[in-house]
């Protein structure tokens, strides 16, 4: 019962103090229990069947389609697409020249109304040129495309024009 | 004859290291019989740790299954560089708080702080044979976590500050009040 410093015989306490102390039951059990259910839980989540790899992979994938989505018609719609306008145009100039030469063909034996209408053919042919050149330089332009398609029909109808005048159809 | 002696203690803590070394290998490759191994050896340092820090007996069950669960998982983080057991002792504290956390609404501890029991405890005579333990675990909850950590544990305050994300200061400050309510509860007089 005699008086001592506190700090001295807390210090002392302390000292004495167990460092193990044994739990009242087995504790190891729920211990198992709980690492098979994290196993558990593991396993189902690769029974599943996609690994953190394989959604890395399937994310790489879908990057790399639309990269190649996106950027495909930057580098390709130029020169493709431009070819692909540019060769319909020349199937329709070939289209018409086929036109052209088979009215004239059909029309050789009947004489023309007009005596300069070749010449007019042939103003009609350069202005086609003119327009073709220029859409070679731009052929998604649709005025040009229409403009072509207009010359080509002044053709045929001066070519009608000028060999089947409509008062003869009469 | 002492000589022979010493090298005899010496060759079983070198053994008992080799066997640890070994244990922990095996376990860290998935070997549960190693894993029991370890529990037994450390269960009794890892229960008392979180008994002491819960204060309650059925926490500290919980809480120590929880270290263990989670040293199976965590076990390859364990790198050789520190003791097994500083490594365990480290782990085992940060889970329990953890765990307290987990546990304990901010209500509840909020409330709880200083709804303990402690003042309502009858002194006791000075005398040496008094159970610090079970005055420990009275002690409001973070005066008793702050004077486990430190008192008994060694931690500094600026340890226990970071792990119980408090300011030094007031880990300093229920370290006081820990003691205090010791030194009440031991009977001293504040003369």
């Amino acid at each position: 019962m005699t008086m001592r410093n506190f700090e001295e015989h807390l210090s002392e306490q302390i000292d004495s103090l167990a460092t193990e102390k044994q739990p009242e039951r087995d504790l190891f059990r729920g211990v198992e229990l709980g690492i098979e259910a994290g196993t558990n839980q593991v396993k189902k989540t690769h029974g599943h069947g996609v690994t953190n790899n394989q959604w890395l992979a399937i994310a790489a994938s879908v990057c790399l389609v639309t990269v190649i989505w996106l950027s495909a018609p930057l580098a390709f719609k130029t020169e493709s697409t431009q070819t692909d306008t540019y060769a319909l145009i020349e199937a329709l100039s070939t289209q018409q020249q086929q036109q052209v030469n088979s009215l004239l063909a059909s029309y050789e034996s009947t004489p023309a109304l007009t005596q300069d209408w070749q010449q007019q053919l042939k103003e009609l042919d350069d202005a086609a040129n003119a327009v073709k050149l220029a859409l070679k330089e731009d052929p998604d332009n649709s005025a040009l495309i229409k403009m072509l398609h207009h010359v080509y029909q002044q053709q045929i109808a001066l070519i009608e024009r000028v060999h089947a005048p409509k008062w003869q159809q009469i | 004859m002492e000589h022979t002696q010493q090298r005899v203690v010496h060759a079983n803590v070198v053994f008992g290291k080799q066997d640890e070394s070994h244990l922990i290998s095996e376990a860290k490759q998935g070997n549960k019989y190693a894993f029991r191994q370890l529990y037994d050896m450390h269960i009794g340092r890892v229960y008392a740790l979180c008994y002491r820090l819960t204060g309650e007996k059925g926490m500290a069950e919980d809480a120590s299954q929880e270290v263990f669960i989670q040293l199976w998982r965590k076990l390859e983080n364990f790198d050789g560089q520190s003791q097994f057991s500083t490594w365990l002792h480290s782990v085992t504290a940060n889970i329990t708080i953890s765990y307290i956390r987990k546990q304990k609404g901010w209500v509840q501890r909020m409330f709880n702080l200083e709804a303990s029991g402690i003042q309502d405890m009858p002194a006791e005579s000075q005398s040496t044979d008094i159970d610090l333990e079970a005055m420990v675990v009275r002690l409001p909850e973070r005066a008793r976590m702050v004077f486990v950590l430190h008192a008994i544990e060694g931690y500094r305050h600026e340890d226990i500050a970071n792990m119980l994300d408090m300011a030094v200061g007031s880990s300093k400050a229920q370290f006081f009040r820990a003691k205090q309510l010791l030194k009440d509860y031991m009977g001293y007089d504040d003369a």
